[in-house]
């Protein structure tokens, strides 16, 4: 106990390190490929100009001057402007249209999932439907993805890229990523876990003898793992919004990496790499919240252990 | 025999074959495939058996087979990995090393603090594009699965009894080997190293499928094998159609899912068949 803010605060310095550490190893590891980084946006057997090129995108003066003046644009709200991928569109513009799409379908996919582990919390569940959740789960996201992919161009035909049919991406796409690769299962299961293992206390016993709620006992003492499991899980979802998101068409920030990646635009790599770093450190932050405040809560209750000692003496 | 006793020699049995199919279908790949016939243009398995034809007359049978070489050996050699870091985290929780404990915590943190194909899709990128291949990404993939198996084998260490099992077997006179080999590794942690190991196996062949499939219908060259190759991915892409347009390759279609099917029973079946009695 003496400890207890250990971990919060290893969580809290991680968070702080992520969005300098990631593209930095991006930055590195641009300059680690075989040939200038100029050349590779721009072959010199294609095209001429590439001393004018690494210039213009500040790459002629190594990688520490590069990873500097990137910081310091982003950190003004400026990410530079995309190498291949949409040539001379500032990254911003890009990143600002797809975090909105992207935070949207990992709320909506966290929706099912919520439920299953508010459910599974309130013993609802029962545990005899987790192998069918587990044989479900085993389905891999590409797979629903392409049938619902599917259904939305059945359904809505020509029109799937309308507002409405972008909806409908959205929505089956949030389903897609609450139910594939495990992810509905694992909530359910890891929950039961956690609160099986909770109500084998004896503390809870005593609290049910006394006509007390088991949850509201054992809630406290599981809220940092939950937190934990909660992570883990926006991380799997975050994971597979890029198989989602390019299969569906939807314009977020896993789509947006996923192309970078592919036409090895390094401009929108970095920031859709850094974009993430910060949803991750985000996500870091809300776990060392929950212990700091559930350690505030456990060491505001009575120190049952100095009153029984108190009255012994 | 019990039934379930029955169940996990069935399970076992499944998932050799499956394994040993794999590795046939991987070495008996053809470097290229056939030649194009359009008079067998999408042929059904019955004009062309066993599979059919893609949408060029070429057998489907060639994709399975390559698609089978591209995920062999990378998706094992995940898999092993993942298995041999696990049982060193059950075994190092059972010397009793708190120190090496908080070491593996923390690296799983931090490991897991990004999402894995965030790491995955930055590692294909640096990956020189005449050495791509599946097998630095499914490393990859083994090194971030790694300490989730490495801490919940540490678990079952811990529930074990940990230090205190090792200790009470040594007053047995048992040795090292058969202690931490035997009655640790193989008897105690197998359910959960063998789980973790098929499931990471699983999660390569699909990674490669997810990977290949996203490139293949931007017709860009894959990530996870070379030009000459297809995957399991490019039989989703030809069926795929089907659903849509109502082109004739529901054959591919079936297929292609059949075999991510095959892959996931693979995996579930090893973990049934690795199960504590």
């Amino acid at each position: 106990m003496g400890r207890w803010w250990l971990r919060p605060a290893v969580r809290l310095v991680a968070a702080l390190l992520l969005p300098v550490l990631v593209p930095a190893i991006i930055t590195a590891l641009i300059w680690a490929l075989p040939g200038d980084p100029a050349s590779i946006i721009c072959p010199p057997e294609s095209c001429g100009g590439t001393e004018v090129l690494a210039a213009r995108w500040n790459l002629d003066a190594g990688p520490m001057a590069f990873f500097q003046g990137w910081m310091q644009a982003a950190l003004e709200g400026d990410f530079g402007k995309s190498w291949r991928l949409m040539q001379g569109v500032a990254v911003a513009e890009l990143l600002t249209s797809a975090v909105p799409n992207s935070l949207l379908l990992i709320a909506l996919a966290l929706v099912p999932l919520s439920l299953g582990s508010v459910l599974t919390a309130q013993g609802r569940l029962p545990s005899q439907a987790d192998p069918l959740l587990q044989v479900v789960g085993l389905v891999p996201a590409l797979v629903l993805a392409l049938m619902a992919a599917a259904v939305v161009e059945l359904t809505w035909g020509a029109n799937s890229f309308s507002t409405q049919g972008g909806l409908a991406r959205l929505l089956a796409g949030a389903l897609v990523l609450g139910l594939a690769d495990g992810a509905l299962s694992g909530t359910i299961t890891g929950t039961r876990a956690l609160f099986e293992t909770e109500n084998k206390q004896r503390y809870v016993g005593v609290a049910v003898l006394r006509g007390e709620r088991r949850l509201a006992n054992t809630f406290p003492n599981v809220a940092p793992a939950l937190a934990g499991q909660l992570r883990a899980r926006v991380l799997h979802l975050l994971s597979g919004a890029v198989v989602v998101e390019a299969v569906l068409r939807i314009d977020g920030i896993g789509d947006l990496l996923w192309a970078g990646t592919l036409q090895q635009d390094f401009g929108v790599v970095l920031a859709a790499a850094t974009g993430f770093a910060l949803l991750s450190s985000t996500l870091l932050v809300v776990q060392a919240v929950v212990e700091i405040a559930v350690a505030w809560h456990v060491r505001r209750a009575p120190d049952l252990g100095a009153v029984a000692g108190g009255e012994a003496r | 025999m019990r039934p379930g006793g029955r169940l996990r020699w069935a399970a076992l049995a499944f998932g050799l074959a499956c394994m040993l199919v794999l590795a046939v279908a991987a070495l008996t790949a053809p470097e290229h495939l056939s030649p194009p016939q359009l008079a067998l243009k999408n042929a059904a398995p019955p004009a062309l058996p066993p599979l059919g034809a893609d949408d060029r007359g070429r057998p489907l049978l060639e994709y399975a087979l390559q698609g089978a070489r591209v995920v062999a050996l990378p998706s094992a050699v995940a898999g092993l990995l993942v298995m041999v870091l696990a049982v060193g985290g059950g075994l190092l929780s059972c010397v009793g090393s708190g120190k090496a404990n908080t070491v593996i915590q923390a690296l799983g943190e931090v490991v897991g603090a990004l999402p894995r194909m965030l790491v995955v899709l930055v590692v294909a990128l640096v990956v020189p594009r005449d050495a791509r291949g599946l097998m630095p990404l499914a490393l990859t993939w083994a090194v971030l699965a790694a300490p989730g198996a490495m801490d919940e084998a540490a678990s079952v260490a811990q529930r074990l009894g940990g230090a205190r099992f090792v200790e009470a077997l040594r007053a047995h006179g048992y040795s090292g080997l058969r202690i931490f080999g035997w009655h640790v590794a193989a008897l105690n942690l197998r359910p959960v190293v063998v789980r973790q190991g098929a499931e990471v196996t699983m999660q390569v062949v699909f990674l490669e499928i997810a990977l290949s499939y996203l490139a293949v219908a931007e017709d860009q060259p894959s990530f996870t094998h070379a030009d000459s190759m297809v995957s399991w991915a490019d039989l989703l892409k030809l069926g795929y159609p089907a659903i849509v347009l109502g082109e004739p390759t529901l054959h591919a279609l079936g297929l292609g899912l059949g075999l991510v099917g095959l892959v996931a029973t693979f995996a579930l079946s090893l973990g049934i068949a690795a199960r504590a009695r």
